[in-house]
């Protein structure tokens, strides 16, 4: 025991070093870059006479309405896509972690499968389904729902629906994960002891994966805010989100200063954003 | 009467959960299997079927630039998956007891900065250390982002395993690496199996990144779907996508069947 202890001092020093690559990667690839973005976003012109030239002009261009306008687009767009895909993952992780028995596997293999398709080409597949000659809507109309075609496509309505399907595993993996983990016997005592299923859903089931839920949630809404490839391709690009407008700033017009501005300033709201989901999981989790 | 009643609202009531699954499984599969239905299509770009052809395949294959697209996209996601494996595994067994625990909210940095704005960062200062944009600055960039997926899965399931079972390996003399290789790295084998598939996923769909730090020379496979998609060259994009889910159906049969068997140990 005494030896052991000893043993573990002794090699202190070298397994820390050993746990230090990722944060290390992290803070040069990361964090060194952030600063030096945010560095940017307050000069005019760069050159390496720091704080000289420092200039809130570029943050003074951004502050019109239309710039306000797309970051709240996207907010919008990341929190709905978060919240619908919660509504549509929470019963299919629930099938699989609790009800599909033998084909557990297969299901888990199928929701996988579509995500392994590039997601260009997911994003591109939806084409055939939404455009106005596409299959659904040829669908709708032989069924007789619809007398003239949906115009879907190039619509915020299709940017939606394809990022709710793209984004959905995502949301599913982490919730299936948690609760695959629930003692199956706790599930047993509390339809034993007389709670029908929604009780235990409620009690047993949904604090149980919470901490699944609140993976999933971040993990949908932190790249829906910035997404740039659906709205681009689906939403016609002539609506501006954040994605297209950073991309505009640094690919397009190459003013790094006011993209990198731009890009600042929506990081400092998407970090509201995601500070307010945190807590309101926090909360949750709390009052179980 | 009462009880017929309520066993047929039950049997309803059962079978709503596996229809609404169905259903968003119709969804999920509806757009792919049109699309690999319409890359065997004789002229994919309308929506009404013209008669069979592998016309497309054969283009597909004798296209230099997408063979060379794939190859620099499966060195960079494995390149990628590697890394940030290595690194989360290492960062969590010997990070866990010191002060470098405390420091895990700088993971969930690439999570909180969405993928465009890593990749402006990342532009950024490879541009200022003038650092030539290629193969590997994906690599870093990717594993950047496959850290963020990665090191939290590890984490919290290194944390709900029983800990006993670390001490009674340490207390019957096992060397900290011992322990490592023999209990840890067993037991979190399924975490980190299905942490590699998802960097793996996501590096292979990554678009963004690659977009902006791949610079001119370098083509992965999203970016030459990405111009094809906009200049409008439907029909191999059909193709090619197919194939690909062809081939990453395969890959990910062989990972379930392989993490069946590890938690089985």
């Amino acid at each position: 025991m005494k030896k052991n202890k000893f043993e573990s001092e002794g090699n202190k020093e070298y397994s820390f070093a050993l746990a230090l690559p990722a944060v290390l990667w992290q803070v040069l690839f990361l964090y060194l870059p952030l600063f030096f973005l945010v560095y940017v976003s307050f000069v005019k012109v760069l050159d390496y006479s720091f704080l000289k030239n420092v200039t809130l002009a570029n943050y003074q261009i951004l502050l019109d309405i239309s710039y306000l306008k797309i970051i709240m687009r996207s907010v919008v767009l990341a929190f709905l896509n978060a919240l619908f895909c919660l509504f549509l993952a929470y019963p299919v992780a629930y099938f699989l972690a609790l009800r599909a028995k033998k084909l557990k596997n297969l299901f888990i293999f199928l929701l996988v499968l579509p995500f392994w398709t590039n997601f260009l080409v997911q994003a591109y597949a939806w084409f055939f389904l939404l455009d106005n000659n596409g299959i659904l809507n040829k669908f709708l109309l032989k069924v007789g729902v619809i007398s003239a075609p949906l115009h879907i496509l190039n619509t915020p309505l299709a940017i939606y629906i394809v990022m709710l399907f793209c984004y959905l595993p995502f949301m599913v993996l982490p919730i299936y994960s948690s609760m695959a983990k629930i003692d199956k016997y706790l599930l047993e005592a509390s339809s034993d002891l007389g709670a029908t299923s929604l009780q235990t859903l409620g009690h047993i089931t949904l604090p149980l994966s919470l901490s699944g839920i609140r993976n999933g949630f971040f993990l949908v809404l932190i790249p829906s805010f910035g997404e740039f490839v659906i709205p681009v391709l689906l939403g016609g690009g002539k609506v501006m989100y954040v994605g297209s407008m950073i991309s505009y700033f640094f690919l397009e017009t190459k003013n790094i200063f006011l993209g990198a501005a731009f890009t600042c300033f929506s990081g400092f709201v998407l970090i509201l954003l995601a500070a307010v989901v945190y807590m309101l999981f926090k909360r949750f989790d709390k009052n179980k | 009467m009462e009880v017929q009643r309520s066993v047929r609202m039950s049997r309803i009531k059962a079978c709503l959960l596996p229809i609404f699954v169905g259903l968003v499984y119709l969804a999920l599969y509806a757009p792919i299997i049109v699309l690999v239905v319409f890359s065997f299509n004789k002229n994919p770009l309308s929506f009404k079927w013209y008669g069979f052809t592998f016309g497309w395949y054969k283009q597909l294959f004798s296209s230099v630039e997408i063979l060379d697209a794939l190859r620099n996209s499966l060195i960079v996601a494995f390149s990628s998956v590697f890394l940030s494996i290595t690194m989360a595994l290492f960062y969590v067994f010997y990070g866990v007891s010191s002060f470098l625990h405390r420091l895990m909210i700088i993971f969930y940095g690439s999570l909180i900065a969405p993928e465009i704005v890593l990749a402006v960062c990342l532009l950024s200062i490879f541009t200022f250390f003038s650092i030539p944009l290629g193969l590997t600055t994906l690599i870093v960039g990717h594993t950047l982002i496959g850290l963020a997926y990665v090191v939290p899965i590890i984490r919290s399931s290194y944390l709900e395993m029983d800990h006993r079972l670390i001490e009674a390996s340490m207390d019957l003399g096992a060397t900290e690496s011992q322990t490592f290789y023999k209990i840890v790295l067993p037991i979190l084998s399924p975490a980190i199996i299905s942490a590699a598939l998802l960097v793996l996923i996501v590096s292979l769909d990554d678009f963004l990144i690659s977009f902006f730090c791949a610079g001119a020379s370098v083509l992965t496979l999203p970016m030459y779907i990405f111009s094809e998609i906009r200049s409008g060259a439907t029909p191999v994009v059909n193709a090619l996508s197919t194939l690909l889910l062809v081939v990453s159906s395969f890959l990910i049969l062989i990972l379930t069947t392989f993490k069946l068997r590890t938690r089985v140990f």
